[in-house]
């Protein structure tokens, strides 16, 4: 049987500060796999940003597994999670997170740095191709300061694609942008998974939720719904507004 | 990361930053240029000096008058007057000495009838041109015929040529010195300066002429060459003058002897002590400035990996691994430290090179010269200084949580 991309069975974390425990996630049992479009929704403090961080190896879980394609990932040590991070994954943050001191073409080349297979002689050559993906070719020797919000963001999925990673983490893409920016953006992470990448995104809104396949709600640190049903989802939103 | 990426990235980090970059270095820059100068300085001051001994050859000696201490034994008592023939014609039995020559030297106005001047009168034996190295020009040296027969003839060097028969030929040329009247017989080859005086600005007499026009019955100096080994000499010498002075000084306490025996070799180890002494406290001061700027560059390192915290977070999400921003922000450091380092030196090499176009004017045989040692120590010492001071920023950098860079305001 083939493995999932990503599975956790009674995932937690609990982050303690002078001895005051505070958990945030509690069992969280889920499946993902290749191909998949996946929002996870849920507000402030619901846990759903921590879940990212987990799922991408920058954080580890305090209970629970963690299997990133049948692998238990809670005993790799701090260089192995690097090197996932390099080929596997990869994020777009609401803060674009550009390097300012970079052109386009530095900032899409930098994850190229730390990836162990990629020749050096190959970077330039990937980069432009990720950056013409985006449709900023003609932006690649600006700075990011010269940027609008928009183009940053695309120039961070350009990032992000670069690497040709497993899956694509956006933690509220559109969060710092105008909606006609918003919704490009949003376009250019469709055109991802339908081009066959794993693309998980973290909101709060469900309008950019809806973008996606199947959406997870989170709240509490618990999964409180999981479907693809979106106007059941949507109902439920509307529920918990009131 | 590989080693150009790193160099790479390093460049990019301080060129975005280029004003504190310079302020930050200004401590390594002004420790290896004062290195690199000094040591210059040193090195320059070292060739004049090793010029001035090596004009007389490592074999050559000198026995000075000694003056005894104040209120010393009786037998150091005899101070300026202890040098006398007899004790050159003791010398000369010894085996391991040769070329014994003595000196009176005289203190008078010379003149030419219408050039007037001060050069240094020497009244000696024909061994002192051998044990000076010098060389005839045209005519003839002094001989033993002269001695024996306390002839009025000179040999003169080129600079008193020059400036008492400008434009003539000295050889039959009068010069009157302490009213009597001097042929000159030979003209010397230039020979530059020893020990700062000038070699060619003399008048060699006949010794038995100058020891009857000043009536001197001690000798100012005697001359002489060791045959082989310079220490085995000095004791020979030392031991023999020490019999024929009474004097008792088994220990060798040179305030005991009323002479002072001195070589080459010894004023080159004395010239050697001395660059020595200053070479250590160069390197003492720069040290102190490695250091002061090695804190700087820690300080402005510290503030770096605060300020770059999201940065530092971004990279590790990217999949750097906490050794590749441990090196990336050593590299920093080292480029820092480095870059001063090699400013330093070619600071250093410009004021070198313009003090020696200064100096070059009053003092000819001041050269441009560099210590090349010091300037490679200097420049690893400040990378060494990068890599010491930079490692804990560079440390904490490496350890940052990703998660809590990222959220970092």
């Amino acid at each position: 049987m083939k493995d999932h991309l990503i599975q956790t069975r009674a995932l937690s974390k609990s982050y303690s500060n002078e001895g005051v425990v505070t958990p945030v996630l509690h069992g969280i049992d889920l499946v993902i796999d290749d191909g998949e479009f996946v929002a996870i929704m849920g507000p402030s403090g619901s846990g759903k940003s921590t879940l990212m961080h987990i799922l991408g190896f920058l954080d580890a879980p305090t209970g629970g597994e963690y299997l990133f394609r049948g692998s238990h990932t809670s005993s790799m040590d701090e260089d192995t999670l690097a090197k996932l991070r390099a080929q596997r994954v990869s994020f777009v943050f609401q803060a674009f997170n550009l390097l300012p001191r970079a052109t386009v073409l530095q900032n899409v080349m930098l994850p190229l740095l730390y990836h162990p297979t990629i020749p050096p002689n190959e970077r330039e050559q990937r980069a432009k191709k990720a950056i013409d993906r985006l449709g900023l070719t003609e932006r690649s020797s600006y700075f990011s300061s010269q940027l609008s919000g928009g183009q940053k963001q695309r120039v961070a999925i350009a990032r992000a694609l670069v690497t040709e990673p497993d899956l694509i983490f956006a933690d509220e893409p559109t969060g710092n942008l105008d909606s006609a920016s918003g919704n490009a953006v949003m376009k250019a992470l469709q055109e991802l998974n339908d081009a066959g990448h794993t693309v998980i995104l973290v909101t709060h809104e469900l309008t950019t939720a809806q973008h996606s396949k199947r959406i997870i709600r989170i709240r509490d640190g618990r999964i409180e719904d999981d479907a693809t049903d979106f106007q059941r989802i949507a109902a439920g939103s509307r529920e918990n507004l009131k | 990361m590989r080693t150009s990426d790193l160099l790479h990235s390093a460049v990019v980090a301080l060129s975005a930053n280029r004003a504190r970059a310079a302020l930050t270095m200004l401590g390594i820059v002004i420790g290896v240029a004062s290195v690199t100068l000094m040591t210059g300085i040193g090195a320059s001051m070292e060739g004049v000096i090793l010029g001035q001994v090596s004009v007389l050859g490592p074999d050559s000696m000198v026995i000075f008058l000694g003056k005894g201490p104040e209120g010393g034994t009786p037998q150091a008592r005899s101070g300026f007057d202890s040098l006398t023939f007899e004790d050159v014609e003791a010398l000369q039995k010894l085996t391991t000495v040769t070329g014994v020559a003595p000196v009176i030297l005289i203190t008078s106005k010379v003149s030419s009838g219408r050039e007037e001047g001060e050069p240094q009168v020497i009244g000696t034996t024909p061994l002192y041109f051998s044990d000076l190295k010098l060389t005839l020009a045209r005519g003839r040296l002094l001989d033993d015929t002269d001695l024996a027969g306390a002839k009025n003839v000179a040999v003169i060097g080129p600079d008193v040529a020059a400036d008492f028969f400008p434009g003539g030929d000295p050889l039959g040329r009068k010069l009157q010195i302490m009213g009597r009247s001097f042929t000159v017989v030979g003209l010397l080859e230039a020979a530059g300066s020893a020990f700062f005086t000038n070699l060619d600005e003399r008048v060699y007499l006949p010794l038995s002429v100058a020891k009857s026009m000043t009536g001197q019955n001690y000798l100012s100096v005697i001359s002489f060459r060791h045959t082989g080994d310079a220490e085995l000499s000095m004791a020979d010498v030392k031991a023999l003058l020490r019999q024929r002075h009474r004097i008792q000084n088994p220990a060798d306490d040179a305030d005991l002897d009323d002479f002072i025996v001195r070589s080459s070799d010894q004023a080159r180890e004395l010239f050697g002590t001395v660059s020595f002494g200053l070479t250590a406290f160069i390197t003492l001061i720069a040290a102190i400035s490695l250091v002061v700027g090695g804190i700087g560059i820690m300080n402005i390192m510290l503030v770096t990996v605060t300020e770059r915290t999201r940065e530092i977070g971004l990279r590790k999400a990217l999949g750097a691994t906490p050794s590749d921003i441990l090196l990336q922000f050593l590299a920093e450091a080292v480029a820092l430290t480095l870059t001063g380092g090699c400013i330093g030196v070619v600071l250093g090499i410009v004021f070198a090179a313009l003090i020696s176009l200064g100096v070059g004017i009053v003092l000819p045989e001041y050269g441009f010269a560099l210590n090349g040692v010091a300037i490679v120590v200097a420049i690893v010492m400040a990378a060494f200084t990068g890599l010491l001071f930079g490692i804990e920023p560079a440390r904490r950098a490496s350890r940052l949580n990703p998660v809590e860079a990222l959220r970092y305001e």
